[in-house]
């Protein structure tokens, strides 16, 4: 490498260099930074150039061995230049086909990215989401340049900022092209570099001054400045170079952890050929200035970031933070004025010379200038680093860039700035990012470390975790610091195993306080953060905890058990059924169901299975065990006549009477509970059938009637009483039922109103709320809809109308119209699958406003187009109508499935308190009424809602109604249920684990099941059901084991 | 000379002071626990917190270690002031209840109750007996090893150190107090000066609850009866 010995050449060698590149000669990328290595790119590279060489093609193809390139889910990762063509997750044979189709000009369409959105392969980098809102000017020089060649960064214009600066010679100028730039510090406080640079320079020259690069990156889950240090070390280089000019400096270091081998290593023949070609050291290309740059390997204590720390780490003593005032750029490095910049900073530095200080400043907002770096990681879909300019909202980063959650949780929360960062919650996705907000939501922008947090996240353990970070991170020289992060920790830890109290959450937020006033750096002043802004927007989650013992993200351990349990409103062991069939005990496992549930057999069909979205399979990156379609195999083979429910206690004269109002989930379940207590119970219905909702909601082909009916009928006994056809508020009142001598009254009337549109028309003849036309056809075979049908809305009801109507005859076609996208209807994935199949048609993003009439008699609805807007709390894209895009459709039959809610008429009038959203109100705990000796559930409480939780409700209530009539204390302290009995587990062979996939039930064909109601879903085979069951992780173990394991002791210990 | 305003009254010191010794001079009261005059300022306990500047940009910080500054505002009793003082000392309570010293702050800033867990620690890491050490006794015998959780005091890898003298300096300065009394394992001991008293004390588990100031040391007179 000949040295460069003035500008001048510099400038020859890189316009030589960019002449000689044949720009026709395709390049094969191959992103290999650690984390591209330790996804398989070195094998890769092997391949590629092995195909090379053999197939003589060095000469027609070149290849380009870079850092990462950001999209870290996709590695290992090719892109070929020039056409930008990227190939994401490859295997060692996709590479040679790789190779031959570059040689051939060709382009791999199978292997290419395919958008999860519309399903379509994209070719190009840069037309695939995750790149498309990016703005990536540092980290788009990691996919051109190869870390060990000089030659591709001075190609690159690299240096050429550094020529500017020296040709412009005057510290001043390069100074206050800084300041003009805006840039600030990119390690997390945000200190204007300008500024910086400019105290640095007004420090006397006497003893030399130095200038040092902190890469320390230590925030768990961050490693944007590993990649530019791999990726593009001599941007630091340059950067570093320049800052020299501007202050003065003499002398360079970079602090680099240990841990970055990588890094390390590329720097070190970055730093050897900078000063090889004579940009580093004395008489740098000739104009006279001297810098030189050493590397200082930082041992890994967190706390070294901090810059007196590091100071003090560089200086070979203990990292320990010290007062400031002094400031490092008063006093640092023995003494000599420093100036610490992060790297992401000096990176930032050649690119305000490249293209000047004003155009930089264009970039992102007024106050913080430039693009930023986030590690997006998480929950997320995509995740990897992403370069977004200053003043991005959250939901672009996350929805658009990292394409929204992972899982099927909700994404509830982003946590930035590493552990000394905090949780901003969902709703506040909006928020623009830059310095300044981020701080006024009690946050901070960190070096860039952004953690995506979903359902299945707790924040309380979040807490929990960063504190026991920081504890064992702490330098440990403030009393306040090094305990307080030890009493917080404790708390927290308290907390999750649920023995936490509410004055320990006050002296949580207390402390967490003192310990941010009371300390010296910046590490102890920001480690409350987690636990305070985790206070402050998720206080609920502690509160649950500490009050309900319950952790809903089924994370904290001791707080959820087996989390398929915890998370069954009826509490179900659903790991102890699932292991008992996996033995074929079979009317075993049918009682452990039975034991909790008095519906096995509805509940394997229709229930919402929370159990599933909690499986710890599932969450842990597998799928969830099928333990619905395991309830619905045993369900299949024991009758509900063979269960063995306590006996009935005969009801004599003297018994209570306790009148429960509705038969549907709740009021059955109630009433047959209730009446296992020997208290006689009357069943009011006002329709002609039991079952409420179960039968005239609930289609037949998803619940056969004859299962349904086996079901009821074994709950039924001498002590319940029904009366059919007789209605609250029309044939009785609560009053009456009091008059009538009874104790106590249930009310679980359900929610079974449709909403109204509100719209002009909506009177027409052939317009139908949901509700009406399911119960027309549930209860009565009345078949309400013909010709072309038209379903508005997009849940559950929604499409069970839909799926009834073309089974009916005279209907020609049924279509949904909803709202918003497909993605975002909250109807079960499967039964809008089984619709689409039937031939349902589905019309999204449209709105009805006009229902058409002619002589009162529906002709059809005028419907205006929508396009998402900005996202809700939730996540999802709201719809906004698009002017002047109203178009009508013929329709012959409405019907509207928009949302039910009670009809509260029944009890008003009467003393029963009512919501403003007409629902019942009731204390949640013992779902009293205002009215003593009145008592509500289901749906009537809570408007519309699943089956399993108007079960629950309807346990509950009976507890409740009995602990009432003994004249009890209703209220029952919360407890957590842990798993108590032990079964013994199977040995599963190490293959059938990593194969096994979930199960998924067998569905009648689409043929077979047309124009009639047979059941769709079919049950799972013996053989599948105890492949599945073996599937399952048996978190019971854990604590029903132990158990074990101590009374084998005990018993090993009575022998000796 | 600098001027500066402590609790609004003006005063002017000379450069290079600290606001403790600032505060102390003009007669306002800072407690302090890892502060020793002849000793480097250390800013370890955090007791002697005083609150500067204004409005948001009020903060504490440690009295012994900030220099004063020109124009400088401090409280050294204001509400945040004591509620943080507070604070330290209930957790110098929870891990360390048995020192004179720390129970006699607690009474003094009346803290009559500790919320946490209680622990019984030997040593708060205050970091005097480090600085005796190397200061006044120029020996460097023991230092600070480990960060966070792990952070203690000895010799170098826990072997009696060639520099130390057992001059009892350590111990004589100890508020925790109970630390470097290792009594009968002189070779555990950090100094084991209490091995060279006279009589040394070297029954440790009868004087289990006892607390040596070392002035003189009471172990030792009890011992002695």
């Amino acid at each position: 490498m000949p040295t460069l010995k003035s500008i001048e050449d510099l400038k020859k060698l890189r316009s030589r260099l960019s002449t000689d590149r044949e720009f026709a000669i395709p390049t094969i990328v191959i992103n290999a930074g650690t984390c591209g290595q330790a996804s398989g790119a070195n094998g890769l590279i092997r391949v590629a150039k092995y195909e090379l060489l053999e197939k003589g093609l060095t000469e027609k193809i070149n290849l380009r061995i870079t850092g990462c390139h950001g999209f870290c889910e996709k590695e290992p990762s090719v892109l070929v230049e020039p056409n930008e063509t990227f190939y994401p997750k490859l295997g060692l044979e996709d590479m040679a086909r790789i190779v031959s189709a570059v040689a051939e000009g060709e382009i791999i369409e199978e292997l290419l990215f395919v958008d999860p959105q519309s399903g379509e392969s994209l070719e190009k980098q840069s037309d695939i989401p995750f790149f498309k809102k990016q703005e990536r000017t540092l980290l788009g020089l990691n996919g051109k340049v190869d870390p060990i060649h000089i030659y591709d960064y001075i190609e690159n214009e690299g240096y050429l900022a550094l020529a500017k600066a020296l040709e412009e010679g005057k510290p001043e100028w390069v100074v206050n092209e800084v300041k003009t730039s805006g840039l600030r510090g990119r390690g997390g406080a945000g200190f204007p570099t300008g500024l910086k640079w400019e105290m640095l320079a007004g420090q006397p020259n006497g003893n030399g001054k130095f200038l040092v690069c902190n890469a320390d990156e230590g925030d768990p889950g961050a490693y944007m400045d590993r990649s530019l240090l791999e990726g593009n070390p001599h941007s630091i280089i340059e950067g570093m170079l320049i800052g020299a000019i501007g202050t003065g400096a003499t002398e360079g270091v970079v602090y680099v952890r240990n841990e970055y081998p990588l890094a390390i290593k590329h720097l070190v023949i970055a730093l050897r050929q900078a000063r090889e070609l004579g940009l580093l050291g004395e008489d740098i290309l000739g104009t006279g200035f001297s810098f030189d740059i050493r590397l200082v390997r930082g041992a890994g204590a967190f706390v070294c970031g901090e810059e007196t720390a590091l100071i003090k780490s560089i200086e070979g003593k203990v990292g320990e933070p010290r007062q400031r005032p002094p400031y490092p750029v008063q006093k640092g490095i023995d003494g000599k004025p420093t100036a610490i910049n992060n790297v992401e900073t000096w990176a930032n530095i050649p690119v305000i010379f490249r293209c000047g200080s004003k155009e930089f400043a264009k970039i992102g907002t007024e106050k913080s200038t430039g693009t930023k770096i986030f590690s997006l990681v998480g929950k997320v879909k995509n995740t990897g680093l992403v370069e977004v300019p200053m003043g991005i909202t959250i939901n672009e980063i996350v929805y658009d860039i990292g394409g929204g959650p992972s899982g099927k949780g909700k994404i509830k929360a982003v946590q930035t700035g590493g552990p000394s960062g905090g949780c901003i919650p969902a709703s506040m996705f909006d928020l623009t990012i830059d310095f300044d907000s981020l701080a006024e939501v009690g946050s901070i922008m960190g070096s860039g470390g952004m953690i995506v947090m979903d359902e299945n996240t707790c924040m309380v353990d979040v807490a929990k975790y960063f504190m026991n970070f920081l504890k064992d991170e702490s330098c440990g020289k403030c009393f306040t610091c090094r305990k307080g992060t030890q009493r917080m920790y404790e708390i927290l830890d308290d907390i999750t195993r649920g023995e936490g109290t509410l004055a320990d959450l006050d002296l949580l937020q207390e402390l967490a306080l003192a310990v941010k006033d009371t300390t010296m750096c910046g590490l102890g002043q920001t480690a409350s953060n987690p636990v305070l802004s985790t206070i402050r927007y998720f206080r609920h989650e502690y509160e649950q905890h500490i009050v309900d013992k319950r952790c809903d993200a089924a994370v904290c351990k001791e707080l959820t058990g087996a989390p398929c349990q915890t998370t069954c409103p009826l509490g179900t062991e659903a790991w102890r059924y699932i292991a008992l069939l996996e033995q074929g005990k079979y009317e075993d496992s049918y009682q452990v169901i039975r034991e909790t549930n008095p519906f096995p057999s509805v509940c394997a069909r229709v229930c919402h299975h929370p159990c599933e979205d909690k499986c710890r399979a599932g969450t842990t990156g597998k799928e969830a065990v099928a333990i619905r379609s395991l309830k619905r195999f045993i369900t299949e083979r024991v009758s509900p006549e063979t269960s063995k429910t306590q006996p009935v206690v005969l009801a004599d004269k003297d018994t209570q009477k306790v009148a429960v109002v509705g038969s549907g989930p709740a009021g059955l379940t109630a009433a047959h509970y209730i009446s296992l207590a020997g208290y006689k119970v009357t069943i009011y219905e006002a329709e002609d059938k039991v079952g409420g909702m179960l039968v005239s909601g609930i289609p037949a082909y998803r619940l056969p009637r004859d299962v349904l009916q086996k079901e009821i009928n074994s709950l039924l006994n001498q002590n319940i009483t029904l009366k059919l056809n007789t209605a609250l508020g029309r044939d009785i009142t609560i009053d009456s039922l009091f008059d009538n001598k009874y104790a106590a009254v249930f009310l679980a009337m359900g929610a079974a109103r449709s909403l109204r549109l509100n719209i002009e028309g909506e009177e027409s003849d052939g317009v139908y709320p949901s509700m009406e036309y399911l119960g027309a056809f549930n209860l009565r075979e009345e078949n309400l809809a013909k010709g072309r049908v038209g379903i508005i809305g997009g849940g559950n009801s929604a499409v069970d109308a839909a799926r009834v109507a073309i089974r009916q005859d005279n209907v020609e076609s049924v279509t949904i119209f909803y709202r918003r996208s497909r993605q975002e209807m909250p109807a079960y994935e499967e039964e809008i699958e089984g619709a689409l199949e039937e031939g349902v048609e589905i019309e999204t993003l449209v709105s009805p406003v006009e229902v058409k009439q002619k002589e009162g008699r529906l002709t059809g609805v005028k419907f205006i187009k929508n396009e998402l807007g900005e996202r809700d709390a939730s996540g999802r894209r709201k719809p906004v109508p698009v002017p002047g895009t109203e178009f009508i459709e013929p329709i012959d039959t409405l019907i509207v499935a928009i949302g039910e809610q009670p009809e509260v008429e029944s009890v008003s009038g009467t003393e029963i308190e009512t919501t403003k959203w007409d629902t019942i109100k009731v204390d949640t705990e013992t779902l009293a009424t205002n009215k003593q000796g009145v008592f509500a559930g289901g749906d009537v409480v809570s408007g519309p809602n699943t089956v399993v939780e108007a079960i629950a409700d309807g346990k509950k209530a009976a507890l409740v109604i009995d602990r009432y009539l003994r004249g009890v204390e209703l209220r029952e302290l919360p407890r957590v249920i842990l798993p108590q009995i032990f079964v013994e587990p199977v040995e599963v062979p190490e293959e059938e684990l990593i194969e096994a996939v979930r199960a998924e039930l067998p569905t009648v064909p689409v043929a077979e099941r047309r124009k009639n109601f047979v059941e769709v879903n079919m049950s799972l085979s013996e053989e599948d059901a105890a492949r599945e069951a073996r599937r399952c992780l048996r978190c019971d173990l854990e604590f029903t084991q132990q158990e074990e394991s101590e009374e084998q002791i005990s018993s090993e210990e009575k022998l000796a | 000379m600098i001027t500066l305003k402590i609790n609004g009254l003006d005063v002017q010191v000379e450069e290079g002071t600290t606001l403790l010794e600032a505060a102390k001079f003009f007669g306002f009261p800072i407690p302090t626990l890892c502060h020793k005059d002849g000793l480097s300022p250390y800013g370890a306990c955090r007791l002697c917190v005083v609150e500067i500047g204004e409005g948001p940009q009020a903060k504490l910080v440690s009295s012994c270690t900030y220099p004063a500054e020109e124009g400088l505002k401090v409280r050294t009793a204001s509400e945040r002031v004591v509620k943080a003082r507070k604070m330290v000392i209930e957790l110098l309570l929870a891990s360390c209840p048995q020192s004179k010293i720390i129970q006699d702050l607690a009474s003094a800033h009346n803290v009559h109750q500790q919320r946490f867990k209680q622990e019984y620690e030997d040593c708060i890491l205050c970091g005097l007996c480090v600085r005796m050490c190397q200061e006044q006794m120029m020996a460097k015998a023991i230092g600070f090893r480990g960060r966070g959780e792990r952070r203690s005091i000895g010799t170098p890898f826990d072997i009696k150190s060639d520099e130390c003298r057992l001059c009892g300096g350590c111990m004589y300065i100890c508020p925790a107090c109970q630390l470097r009394c290792t009594y009968n394992e002189p070779e555990k001991a950090i100094c084991g000066a209490c091995a060279n008293l006279s009589p040394p004390c070297l029954d440790k588990e009868e004087f289990k609850d006892m607390m040596c100031y070392m002035e003189p040391c009471v172990a030792c007179e009890i011992k002695d009866e």
